[in-house]
C-alpha cells in the first residue's frame, strides 16, 4: 500500500530529524517527538506490510522492494527494543535516517519486479527462512552501529579530546553490551535462518547445499559472528577488537545481502 | 505594584565590599523589619550569599524611585559605609529587569560558575527568612514561587548543570563515560590527599560500592577509611589488590611512578581486561603515562581533567544560551500574571457581568424583533457588545489608574463590584 508507506516515511523522516536534533542538542522534548513519530511510523509501516500481504496474496518478503521494506521495519523493531532496554537515544540518530532512506528507496522502486511464484508462498518454511534472516541483518546493523560508537567513544577517552561526541555518545559499557547482545541475537537468528533454508532447499530441490554465492557468504558471515560471540564470551572484555570485528562483519553482511546477487546467486532476496 | 532589585554581586563588587554587606540570618530578619515599612518599601527580602547581596522589594508605582534610594541607603548604613560609597558597585533593576535578574540568579545563570546548584537553595533560604520576618507579601510571594518554577524548568530542560566543572567530580564524570553506572564499582585511592578523598566521596554518592585506600602512612589511611567504611592496604601490597579496582585515583607525594606499566598489565590480566579508569591528580605524576597504551586502560592526569572541565564549561555556556530563552519567556509570562493578578479578575468579572446583562436584555426583547437572518443576529450581538465595551472602557481605565497609583487595591475594586 503506497499511501500507507508514504505516511510511514513521513513519520520516519520526522523521527530521523528529531533524533538527530535530540542527539546534537540533547533535548528531551525533541527525543519525545522522535519516539512518538517512530511509533507512529512503525504502526503505519506494519499496516502497509499487512495490506501488501492481503492484496498481493503472498507473504510480503520476496522481491528486492519487499526485502528492503521488511528490513526497514525490522530495524525499527530492534531499535525500539534497544531504546527500551538501554535508553540510549544516540542509536536513533543513526538508525532512523537509514530506515527513512530504505523506505524512500522502497517507494522509488514502486512495484515488485518479480512476483513470487506460488511455490514460495505455498510452504510456510520459506517465509520463516526469509523473516529470520532479515531480522538477523537488522541485528547485525545494530552491532555495527554500537561498534562504531564504541570505537568513537574509546578514541575520545584515549586521546582525551573530549569533543562534542564525548558528551553525546553513551558509555563504553553500554555500547559494548548492546553490541554483545545484538551479536548473540543476530547469530541465533542467522543460525535458524540458515537451518530453515537448508531444510526448505532439501525438501524442495533434494539438495541442501548448492554452492551458491549467497550460501557461501552466509556461511562466512555465520563463522565471523560465531567467532565474535565466542571471542566476547571467552576473552572477556575485548572491547576494541570486538568492535572492529563488528564493523568488518557488517561489510560481510552487506555482501551477503546485496553483493551475492551480482555474483549470480539463485537467491532473490532475503 | 512595582518590583525592584538593588544589590551587588561578584561582578560589580570585590569581596572586600561584599563581605561588609553580607547579612547573616539574624541581621537579615532585623534588617528586613527595619527596611520594610509598608509605605515606601511594601515588601522585601534579602538574598545574601558569598557572591551577592541583593535586596528584592515591592512598592507602589509612584514610590519606585524613592524606594530604590531607600534600599541603597539601607545597604550603606547596614554595611557601615560612607553614604554614596556603594554607588560605583550597586546595580538597581526595576520591574521587568528586576524579575529577569532574579530568574537568572536562581537559575544559576548569573553565578561565577554557571549552573552551580547552591544558589537556588540560597534563594529559597532568603525567601524563608522573609516569610518569617513577615516582609513577604502578595507580590513577592508570587514572584518567588514563579522563580522556583523557572529554576526548575531551566534545570530540567537544559543541560546547564549536566557536566562537572570541578576536579573532584571529574572521577564520576569520566567513570560514567566508561561504566554506564557507577553502582557497584570499586574505587581505590592510592595516597590519601584531600582531593582524592573528595573524589571518592563523590563516587560513593554516585553509587560506588567498595573503597580501598592504599597509603604510605597507615594511620591516615585508617582515619579516612573509617569515614567510608573502606578497607586499607599497605602500599607495598598494592599488587594484590590493584586488579579489584574499577576506578583508581592516585595522589601520593612520591617523586616517581607508583603505578607502572608492568604492574598495570598484570592487574589487567587478572581482571580479565575489564576497563579501568586511572585518575592521576598528583604532581609529579604517579602513574606511568605508558599505562594509557594498554587496551581498556583509560588514564587521565591533572591536565586532562582541566581540559575536560574547559570542554564542560563550553557545553554549559551553550546550554546557558538556551536557558536565557526560557528566562525571557518566563519573564513575559510573569509580567502578564502580575498584571492579571493586579486587577485582571475584577475587570474580567465586571465585563462579564455587563455582557450578561446586555444578553439578558436582548433575550427579553428578542421576540419582538421577529425572524432574523444569521447575519442580522450577529450584527445585533456585536452592536450590543461593542456598545457595552465602549461605555465601560473609561470606567475600567479609571479603575486601572486608581489601582496603579496605589489609591485602590484589587481587593477594593472587587468589593466595589460586589456592592
Amino acid at each position: 500500500m503506497r499511501s500507507l508507506l508514504l505516511a510511514a516515511l513521513a513519520a520516519y523522516l520526522i523521527a530521523a530529524i528529531h533524533s538527530i536534533l535530540a542527539f546534537v542538542n540533547k533535548r528531551r522534548s525533541l527525543q519525545r517527538v522522535a519516539e512518538w513519530s517512530t511509533a507512529a511510523g512503525f504502526i503505519l509501516h506494519t499496516a502497509a506490510l499487512a495490506a501488501d500481504w492481503v492484496i498481493d496474496g503472498h507473504y510480503p518478503l520476496f522481491s528486492l522492494r519487499e526485502a528492503l521494506s521488511f528490513l526497514g521495519w525490522a530495524l525499527v523493531a530492534l531499535y525500539s527494543l534497544v531504546l527500551y532496554r538501554y535508553r540510549t537515544q544516540a542509536v536513533g540518530a543513526f538508525t532512523m535516517p537509514l530506515v527513512s532512506a530504505l523506505t524512500l528507496l522502497v517507494l522509488l522502486i514502486g512495484t515488485n519486479s518479480s512476483n513470487a511464484p506460488a511455490a514460495f508462498s505455498a510452504t510456510w518454511l520459506f517465509p520463516i527462512h526469509t523473516t529470520l534472516l532479515i531480522f538477523a541483518y537488522a541485528a547485525f546493523f545494530i552491532v555495527f552501529m554500537a561498534s562504531v560508537m564504541y570505537l568513537l567513544q574509546e578514541r575520545e577517552l584515549k586521546l582525551k579530546t573530549f569533543g562534542a561526541t564525548f558528551h553525546r555518545l553513551p558509555s563504553l559499557t553500554t555500547v559494548n553490551e548492546i553490541a554483545t547482545s545484538s551479536a548473540a541475537l543476530g547469530l541465533t537468528l542467522l543460525t535458524l535462518g540458515i537451518a530453515t533454508g537448508v531444510i526448505w532447499s532439501s525438501s524442495r530441490f533434494g539438495r541442501f547445499w548448492r554452492n551458491d554465492p549467497k550460501e557461501i557468504f552466509a556461511l562466512l558471515t555465520w563463522g565471523l559472528y560465531f567467532y565474535l560471540t565466542i571471542y566476547r564470551l571467552t576473552a572477556h572484555w575485548r572491547g576494541r577488537s570486538a568492535a572492529w570485528l563488528g564493523v568488518v562483519g557488517f561489510a560481510l553482511v552487506l555482501l551477503t545481502f546485496v553483493g551475492a546477487r551480482f555474483l549470480g546467486s539463485y537467491h532473490v532476496f532475503g | 505594584m512595582s518590583i525592584l532589585l538593588v544589590g551587588v554581586n561578584h561582578k560589580t563588587a570585590p569581596v572586600e565590599v561584599r563581605e561588609r554587606l553580607a547579612f547573616n540570618d539574624e541581621a537579615c530578619a532585623s534588617g528586613l523589619r527595619q527596611l520594610v515599612d509598608g509605605e515606601i518599601v511594601r515588601e522585601g527580602l534579602i538574598v545574601s550569599t558569598c557572591n551577592r547581596v541583593e535586596i528584592l522589594g515591592a512598592t507602589s508605582n509612584d514610590q519606585l524611585e524613592f524606594s530604590a534610594g531607600r534600599i541603597a541607603q539601607f545597604l550603606d548604613t547596614s554595611g557601615s559605609l560612607p553614604a554614596g560609597f556603594l554607588n560605583a558597585h550597586l546595580y538597581s533593576h526595576t520591574n521587568e529587569e528586576a524579575v529577569r535578574h532574579l530568574f537568572r540568579v536562581a537559575s544559576s545563570l548569573d553565578s561565577m560558575v554557571v549552573g552551580e546548584p547552591q544558589v537556588l537553595g540560597q534563594v529559597r533560604h532568603a525567601y524563608a527568612l522573609g516569610v518569617e520576618a513577615g516582609t513577604v507579601g502578595r507580590v513577592l510571594n508570587r514572584l518567588v514561587h514563579h522563580t522556583f518554577r523557572v529554576a526548575k524548568r531551566v534545570r530540567n530542560e537544559t543541560g546547564i548543570a549536566a557536566n562537572a566543572v570541578s576536579i573532584s567530580y571529574m572521577a564520576v564524570e569520566l567513570g560514567k563515560k566508561i561504566f554506564s553506572s557507577l553502582k557497584g564499582c570499586s574505587v581505590m585511592l592510592i595516597g590519601a590527599g584531600e582531593m582524592a578523598e573528595l573524589s571518592a566521596r563523590h563516587l560513593v554518592n554516585a553509587g560506588a560500592a567498595h573503597v580501598t585506600i592504599a597509603n604510605r602512612t597507615e594511620e591516615t589511611a585508617r582515619q579516612i577509611a573509617a569515614e567510608f567504611g573502606a578497607a586499607t592496604v599497605p602500599l607495598d601490597q598494592l599488587d594484590q589488590v590493584l586488579h579489584e579496582a574499577d576506578v583508581i585515583i592516585c595522589s601520593t607525594g612520591a617523586p616517581d611512578y607508583v603505578v607502572t606499566e608492568a604492574r598495570t598489565r598484570k592487574a589487567l590480566e587478572r581482571r580479565r581486561n575489564r576497563p579501568t579508569c586511572f585518575i592521576d591528580i598528583s604532581v609529579p605524576r604517579n602513574i606511568d603515562p605508558a599505562v594509557s597504551n594498554i587496551p581498556n586502560c583509560f588514564l587521565f592526569d591533572i591536565d586532562d581533567l582541566e581540559s575536560v572541565i574547559t570542554s564542560n564549561i563550553r557545553e554549559r555556556e551553550r546550554e546557558a544560551e538556551r536557558a536565557e530563552l526560557i528566562v525571557q519567556s518566563e519573564v513575559m509570562q510573569f509580567q502578564q500574571k502580575l498584571r492579571l493578578m493586579d486587577i485582571g479578575p475584577s475587570i474580567g468579572a465586571l465585563r462579564q457581568n455587563m455582557h450578561d446583562v446586555a444578553r439578558a436584555e436582548l433575550a427579553r426583547q428578542r421576540k419582538r424583533l421577529g425572524p432574523l437572518t444569521k447575519d442580522q443576529e450577529e450584527a445585533i450581538e456585536s452592536l450590543l457588545m461593542s456598545t457595552v465595551n465602549k461605555i465601560s472602557h473609561p470606567l475600567i481605565s479609571q479603575m486601572r489608574r486608581l489601582y496603579e497609583s496605589g489609591e485602590s487595591d484589587a481587593a477594593d475594586i472587587q468589593k466595589d463590584l460586589e456592592d
